[in-house]
């Protein structure tokens, strides 16, 4: 059991908060804008069409309208902005859990449920908890560790459930039948539908999906020295399902980034930089986090 | 391990209600996967693609056929309505049971296109690609699912 809490709270460097940080508020914000435009143009679809979710239901959410949906997708992208740059990271982090929330109600309330974005939503619900942390500073954080930990979790949940899912729904005719081909057929690109030439080959991969999906936990309990060789498999994998279907799952991909250490990231030399934040009662947090970062370049 | 200055460090009730939020909302995600639709989000099932089709069954690819008062048929797509096709395949049994729901759909492509020729009618296609042993005849039917005139 203190073996399981010290893993769900393994610090991490607060530089690798800050900039996952970054990364998903940027996303949530080119995710208005460029990735589901479609989202917008629900404010003008007639009411007839909205289907609340149980979640739109028990928070008696407002019927979109284009005032409402219009309100929403401004107030976000600034708030998503300003997160982006770290400061005040309750307060916006909050502010944008609570609006996009609320834009995935107006998103999927339509008739179609997406799946891609369950691993951001847990890493939007975490990060307002992971504290103040700046783009270079080393000094280790366990609460940004646990933030990191549980998108981690989720990013793993989503593929090891999506197995449980398709034996729930397909059942075992799932490895055999014809999944894929219906896919390629509908929306393949012209990589895709040369596959559809070779059956046989989509059911091979019928079962390799599954396997790679029933076996992704394994992520948590490799060798350290081999750990980036299943997060650079699920990198691969979401880029052949890209090739093949122009599906990105790009929600989920942000949220993998959990897994990488982007504190080693060079980023550009500031002249002035600013000291980090003072932490745990350390007099000089300045010079040791130098030194941490030395030693993290050098291991 | 990482080096670097250890702050930061949780007390017991941060990490007692971290521990109770992590295990809720794996069992919330748990529960949903078993027993959830999709009615659930975000907890529901990830049932995309989860479905099983067999490798002689025809592959249906939908799609909404507008005439405008010009006689002329285009295809809505989203960029015509606001409504994505899986959305429209999504409530497709309420279009058939009730083919006069689909005026919304007119109502959706004149708000999003005020300049352009009103629609007169809207049909909900249905193509059927043949398919045989997993490969695609190049043969297909249409199915009309719902029309509706103004």
């Amino acid at each position: 059991m203190a073996a399981v809490t010290a893993w769900l709270f393994e610090p991490v460097p607060r530089a690798r908060v800050a900039r996952f940080r970054t990364l998903v508020y940027l996303f949530v914000a080119a995710d208005l804008v460029v990735f589901t435009p479609w989202v917008r143009h629900h404010g003008q679809v007639p009411a007839d069409f909205y289907r609340p979710l149980l979640l739109g239901r028990l928070l008696h959410l407002p019927t979109p309208t284009p005032l409402l949906v219009d309100t929403v997708f401004w107030l976000l992208l600034v708030a998503a902005c300003a997160a982006a740059t770290g400061r005040a990271p309750r307060a916006l982090g909050w502010t944008v859990f609570v609006l996009y929330s609320e834009w995935m109600v107006v998103a999927m309330s339509y008739g179609k449920v997406d799946h891609d974005r369950f691993a951001l939503l847990v890493a939007l619900a975490a990060l307002p908890t992971a504290g103040p942390a700046r783009h270079r500073d080393t000094t280790l954080t366990q609460r940004g560790g646990w933030a990191l930990r549980v998108t981690q979790l989720a990013a793993v949940a989503v593929y090891f459930l999506s197995a449980w899912a398709k034996l729930r729904f397909g059942g075992l005719d799932w490895l055999t039948g014809a999944t894929l081909n219906w896919a390629l057929l509908r929306r393949g690109t012209a990589l895709g539908q040369l596959l559809t030439e070779a059956p046989g080959l989509l059911v091979a991969a019928q079962f390799g999906i599954l396997t790679f999906e029933l076996l992704s936990p394994l992520v948590f309990v490799v060798p350290r020295r081999w750990r980036y060789l299943p997060v650079g498999f699920f990198y691969a994998f979401h880029l052949s399902v890209f090739a093949t279907v122009t599906i990105s799952f790009i929600p989920q991909q942000i949220a993998l980034a959990s897994f990488l250490p982007l504190e080693r990231l060079a980023l550009p030399r500031r002249s002035d930089p600013r000291p980090p934040l003072a932490g745990g009662g350390v007099a000089d947090s300045v010079g040791a986090a130098r030194q941490g970062t030395r030693g993290g370049a050098a291991r | 391990m990482t080096t670097g200055v250890y702050a930061d460090q949780l007390g017991p009730p941060g990490r007692r209600l971290r521990v109770v939020a992590t295990l809720t909302g794996g069992a919330l995600l748990l529960a949903g996967t078993i027993a959830g639709t999709d009615d659930d989000f975000p907890f529901g099932p990830f049932r995309v693609y989860a479905s099983a089709n067999k490798l002689d069954a025809p592959v249906a690819d939908t799609r909404i056929e507008g005439v405008d008062t010009a006689g002329q048929r285009l295809t809505l797509t989203e960029a015509e309505t606001g409504i994505r096709r899986a959305e429209i395949e999504g409530q497709s049994d309420r279009f058939t049971a009730a083919p006069a729901r689909l005026s919304t759909v007119a109502t959706a492509y004149e708000r999003r296109n005020p300049d352009a020729a009103p629609l007169t009618a809207i049909v909900v296609v249905v193509r059927w690609h043949e398919v045989r042993d997993g490969r695609p005849t190049g043969q297909y039917h249409d199915e009309t699912r719902a029309v509706w005139q103004r």
